[in-house]
């Protein structure tokens, strides 16, 4: 049943609310919880000060006021005599009160109940405003400053909300909408913004993952996202009378999907909103990546796909078996497996075939150590055994077992994948050993291993820790190195030798690195190739060279580009797509572009590499052999590619004055490519005597310092231009 | 009219026409030749009311205090009247008379309550009362009196009324003339002011009491403002109000039809600790949906609708004029003024206005009394609520 001082609430709470500044929310309140308990006087005492006093008639009793504030529960006045006081907390941490004095009866529990939640309410009140004064006054202050710093402001706010989400676990539909509004809110009161999302396979078909601003999404949303995911930065262009600003989101370091935003009117006015877009898309990159691994953050110590324990499960368990060790010399030695060739078959298959064939693999592992052996999955495609009372040699022998069983072929998504593995192995040495450092030196053991090849199983020794050190690091600078654009490109001539004219350039790949100083490509390629950054570098090189070569072709048409090309872009599933779209983008047509492939990598992965290559050469891409004549070439082999061009390696020419022998191999090569159809380039023209031997040999077109040095592009043009000229036809 | 040589309490009526004749006739009635040091004059906004007020100071004097305010009909022994004219007066030893004029400032009405409170300053008497009479048309009534009381405090009681014009709602005025023409406030001579509020304090060597009741009732279920503004009411239970009073009153028809079939008003009581404080809505709007009243109602408040019957308005009347006298401590009283709010005819038709005065005499055992119908009544004697609607308020002296 209600009671009057229920009643009474809703009228307060209502009153005080509204009050918009201290003051005001203190004399309502203090009024209305007078009049409204029927006593004659009441005051608010805060900070030790009175405030809002009423009834008092001008002389208020601050003493008195405050005896009460403290505790007192009569109060004396001239006139009236003894009046029965209540005080009410505010809530603060002082002794901040609301008071009421009353001269007839003392104030009953029901009273004094609805006085608290009123004294409580004009406490919160009364904080709220003291907040938003001095937010208020801040942004005064910098009032000049207003634009960027509301702008940061609003975006910091923004993404809070968004990290908010994040880390309350909200749905990711949720989150998603939290990011297409937030930036809907920055950018423009009109703007519309969709986030779209790749999604996992092979063609990864880009879907709307989010929206707002009354927009569906739709061919000219997907068209920018692609565009902006190819180019890997924002871009803005006109749209009709709109604009159009795409922002790539990556996930986990991976090209994910594209913000894509539209706002009215021309886009001279955006320069703001574009740099907005790609803050926000960065942040949010971040934000989803780490709501991905928010996600792969187990509280279980369990592997959810392969049911292995995982990293800190592992390191658990090694701890106590190396703390349980009967004698300190007791043999305890750690695997760190590593798969090959996973990624690409990940890639190729889709994750979820993937997941499933991780966890047939951690079956396989396990079948290949005892029962009291560990097994654990650390992480990706990383697995470790743990091995108690097991000297180095039985160690080494499990590490056999498991290559040779993880080589056999995995039936996985109706068909049979074939993968790898490398092993590395350390034990225990010291009588104390740290369990993170033992698993260290086996992954240390195991980068070395993959360096040596494919499918070894290596011990750990103190000096692989140097070397892999310095491995380790070069693969963050590397990453870094593209992040930063550390990279060059020099371009070095194609000459034809018949009249010296320059038929094509080859970009060659230079880092200049802020650590190291200047890197060899012969020693950060094959770190590149190693760690799978290859791909994203040779990307780059292909981007950035194809856009240069387009822009020389304004005044040298006919002017061609070789770049060379890694096997390990070659079986990346996307690499015909890529290149395409870099050449599209550049404005360069496919009949002018020749990738130069070492011949060596074609022979590791036959199948895929084919597949890609014939696409390519159907666009009209050229292929060309580097290289050539060293190492293991199959002719048949040679037959089945779609290969325009051999480059004979400048091993034949290296010596200063050449041999018959020397001559003989260039002319079988030469020969061989003219039987084929093949064009011939020497490379590592080094003086005339070389030049003139290779031209009566027939071969077509060269390339070394002789006719050209590598060159920086700005320099190139105007050697292109003396090329033409001191190089007569003869 | 009770005599007592040291001092006296007298009240008149009049009905005539003409304003100076009226003046003459009812301050003759209620001062009788004799000294006054306070005279209150409440009559109708027809009248040429400077030419009234110079009759009423001719008959009181130079020496005399005159304040008052038009009305919305006037009441006293001889009954009531609408478009007349009721004149109270007080003089004699023990009576101490300062007044004070204000201005209201429609954005803070407080400090014209507050202003006219100053009346009280300087005065020293055992017993003080500060008598308001407001302007009807007062955009915050609620605020002219908190800022009294703000200044004046618990220590003395208020009493009072705002004023009207015959319910027409156009314009009230209101009257202050100090003594021997010094003037309290920006005002000099006898004046007719309007928007303004004017403050008398009388200090009494003899007790005052003050009594007030309505008689008014609840009927369930009670309502939440769900959203209001001031005066004007949108919404209650969150339906629009005017659709809310219309079905409780099993009404169907246009706000004007609703107010004008002597449901003239609606009285809205908010819930208090000592009975409910009423609200009286008398408007509507059709396209809106919406009330509104002569006072705020708060948003947040809950609310009941009032009904009362004859008896009980009644019953109210002789309450307020008992417990006024019950305040005398025994003295016989020398006569009261009177603050009736007009509403209440809404509930005392058909000559029920006539028996309420009836019973007012009789509980005043026929002492004399003089008084006016309000849009608004003041009483502060506990608590710190002043303002009531509906209700009728008397003010007794010994």
């Amino acid at each position: 049943m209600l009671t009057w001082s229920t009643h009474l609430l809703t009228e307060y709470f209502t009153a005080v609310n509204a009050a918009e500044d201290e003051e005001t929310a203190i004399a309502s309140a203090v009024e209305l919880a007078t009049e409204m308990v029927g006593a004659e006087m009441g005051a608010v005492v805060r900070e030790g000060r009175v405030l809002g006093a009423y009834g008092f008639g001008g002389m208020v009793p601050e003493a008195g006021l405050l005896a009460i504030a403290a505790g007192e529960s009569l109060l004396d006045m001239p006139h009236r005599g003894e009046l029965h006081a209540v005080a009410n907390p505010l809530g603060g941490e002082n002794a901040d009160a609301l008071i009421v004095c009353r001269s007839d009866d003392a104030f009953g529990p029901e009273e004094r109940q609805m006085l608290q939640g009123m004294a409580q309410v004009l406490g919160l009140a009364l904080r709220s405003i003291r907040v938003l004064a001095a937010e208020r006054h801040l942004r005064a202050e910098k009032e000049r400053q207003a634009t960027t710093a509301q702008t940061r402001q609003r975006l910091v706010e923004s993404l809070l909300t968004i990290q908010r989400a994040i880390s309350a676990r909200r749905p990711l539909p949720e989150i998603l909408d939290a990011v297409t509004g937030g930036a809907a809110e920055l950018l423009h009161c009109d703007a519309t913004v969709a986030l779209l999302l790749a999604e996992g396979g092979p063609d990864r078909r880009l879907s709307v993952a989010s929206t707002c601003g009354g927009t569906e999404g739709g061919p000219m949303y997907e068209a920018a996202a692609r565009a902006a995911m190819t180019g890997g930065a924002v871009l803005i262009h006109p749209d009709g009378a709109d604009t159009v600003i795409a922002a790539p989101v990556r996930v986990t370091g991976e090209m994910a999907g594209s913000l894509v935003a539209q706002l009215p009117g021309g886009a001279d006015q955006y320069a703001e909103q574009r740099d907005q877009l790609a803050a926000f898309a960065q942040q949010v990159s971040l934000a989803l990546t780490d709501a991905r691994t928010v996600e792969a953050v187990r509280e279980a110590h369990h592997d959810p796909v392969t049911g292995l324990p995982n990293r800190a499960l592992f390191l658990k368990i090694l701890n106590r078996v190396l703390a349980s060790r009967g004698t300190e010399n007791d043999p305890t030695s750690v695997l760190f497996i590593d798969l090959d060739r996973f990624k690409a078959v990940n890639d190729s298959l889709g994750h979820e075939a993937g997941d499933q064939l991780l966890a047939l693999v951690a079956r396989r592992l396990r079948s290949c150590v005892r029962a009291s052996d560990t097994t654990a999955r650390l992480g990706g495609d990383e697995f470790a055994a743990l091995l108690h009372d097991s000297p180095v040699e039985s160690a080494t022998v499990v590490g056999g077992r498991i290559v040779a069983a993880i080589k056999e072929p995995f039936r996985v998504a109706g068909r049979e994948v074939f993968i790898g593995a490398s092993v590395g192995i350390a034990t225990s040495r010291q009588p104390v050993e740290r369990s993170q450092a033992l698993l260290d030196n086996a992954d240390v053991a195991m980068y070395r291993a993959k360096k040596e090849g494919p499918g070894r199983v290596l011990v750990y020794e103190p000096y692989m820790h140097t070397e892999a050190l310095d491995h380790l690091s070069l693969r963050g600078d590397l990453q870094r190195a593209l992040r930063e654009g550390e990279f060059r490109l020099q371009y070095q001539p194609l000459i034809r030798l018949t009249d010296g004219a320059p038929t094509g350039v080859e970009a060659l790949i230079r880092w200049h690195s802020p650590t190291r100083g200047f890197v060899s490509p012969v020693d950060f390629i094959p770190i590149a190739e190693e760690f799978g950054l290859i791909v994203d570098i040779g990307q780059w090189v292909l981007e950035t060279s194809a856009a240069q070569v387009a822009r020389w072709r304004r005044e040298f048409p006919d002017l061609g580009l070789n770049v060379n090309v890694s096997g390990h872009q070659l079986v990346h599933p996307r690499f015909a797509d890529n290149v395409m779209r870099a050449l599209a983008i550049a404005g360069l047509p496919s009949s002018a572009v020749t990738l130069e492939l070492t011949e060596s990598v074609l022979m590791s992965e036959p199948d895929l590499g084919k597949a890609a290559l014939h696409v390519l050469r159907g666009l009209g891409v050229q292929l060309s052999i580097d290289d050539f004549g060293t190492g293991y070439s199959s002719l048949a082999y040679l037959r089945e590619l779609p290969v325009d061009e051999l480059k004979i390696d400048r091993a034949f020419i290296a010596r200063a004055e050449l041999t018959g022998e020397d001559l003989a191999l260039v002319r079988t090569i030469v020969e061989l490519a003219q039987i084929l159809g093949l064009r011939t380039v020497a490379e590592g023209i080094e003086n005339a005597a070389q030049l003139s031997a290779l031209r009566r040999l027939g071969c077509a077109y060269g390339q070394g310092y002789h006719l050209c040095r590598p060159t920086d592009p700005g320099d190139l043009p105007a050697r292109l231009a003396r090329a033409l000229v001191t190089h007569p036809r003869t | 009219m009770q005599t007592n040589p040291h001092r006296w309490f007298g009240a008149g009526q009049s009905s005539a026409a003409d304003a100076a004749k009226a003046g003459a006739e009812a301050a003759a009635e209620a001062i009788g030749g004799r000294p006054a040091k306070a005279v209150f004059v409440f009559c109708s906004v027809a009248y040429d009311l400077p030419e009234l007020l110079a009759a009423v100071r001719a008959e009181a004097g130079p020496e005399a205090a005159i304040v008052g305010t038009t009305t919305m009909g006037e009441l006293g022994n001889a009954g009531m009247t609408v478009g007349g004219l009721a004149v109270a007066a007080l003089g004699g030893d023990g009576f101490t008379v300062h007044v004070r004029a204000a201005a209201i400032d429609p954005h803070d009405p407080r400090a014209a309550g507050a202003e006219a409170a100053e009346a009280l300053r300087g005065l020293h008497d055992p017993n003080r009362v500060l008598i308001l009479l407001c302007d009807g048309m007062a955009d915050r009534p609620n605020d002219i009196v908190r800022g009294a009381y703000s200044a004046i405090g618990a220590a003395w009681p208020m009493v009072g009324g705002f004023g009207a014009d015959d319910r027409h709602f156009e314009r009230t005025f209101q009257f202050c003339g100090a003594p021997n023409g010094d003037f309290g406030g920006d005002f000099g001579g006898d004046d007719v002011l309007t928007g303004s509020v004017v403050g008398l304090a009388l200090g009494s060597d003899g007790p005052i009491g003050i009594g007030m009741a309505h008689g008014w009732r609840r009927t369930e279920p009670p309502m939440i403002v769900t959203q209001s503004k001031g005066a004007h009411v949108y919404r209650l239970d969150d339906e629009p109000a005017l659709d809310v009073l219309l079905r409780r009153n099993h009404f169907d028809g246009t706000a004007d039809e609703f107010f004008e079939r002597g449901r003239a008003l609606q009285p809205l009581g908010l819930s208090r600790r000592n009975g409910e404080d009423i609200r009286v809505i008398h408007a509507g709007d059709d396209e809106e949906r919406s009330v509104w009243g002569t006072a705020d109602v708060p948003q947040g408040a809950l609310v009941w609708l009032m009904e009362a019957d004859r008896q009980a308005l009644l019953d109210g009347a002789t309450w307020s004029c008992t417990e006024a006298i019950a305040r005398l401590d025994g003295l016989a009283p020398l006569g009261v003024l009177a603050f009736d709010c007009g509403g209440r005819r809404a509930g005392l038709v058909e000559g029920g206005m006539q028996e309420e005065i009836d019973a007012m005499r009789t509980a005043l055992s026929d002492a004399p009394f003089a008084g006016f119908y309000t849009t608004g009544e003041i009483a502060r004697v506990r608590g710190a609520s002043g303002l009531h609607h509906l209700t009728l308020v008397t003010l007794a002296l010994a």
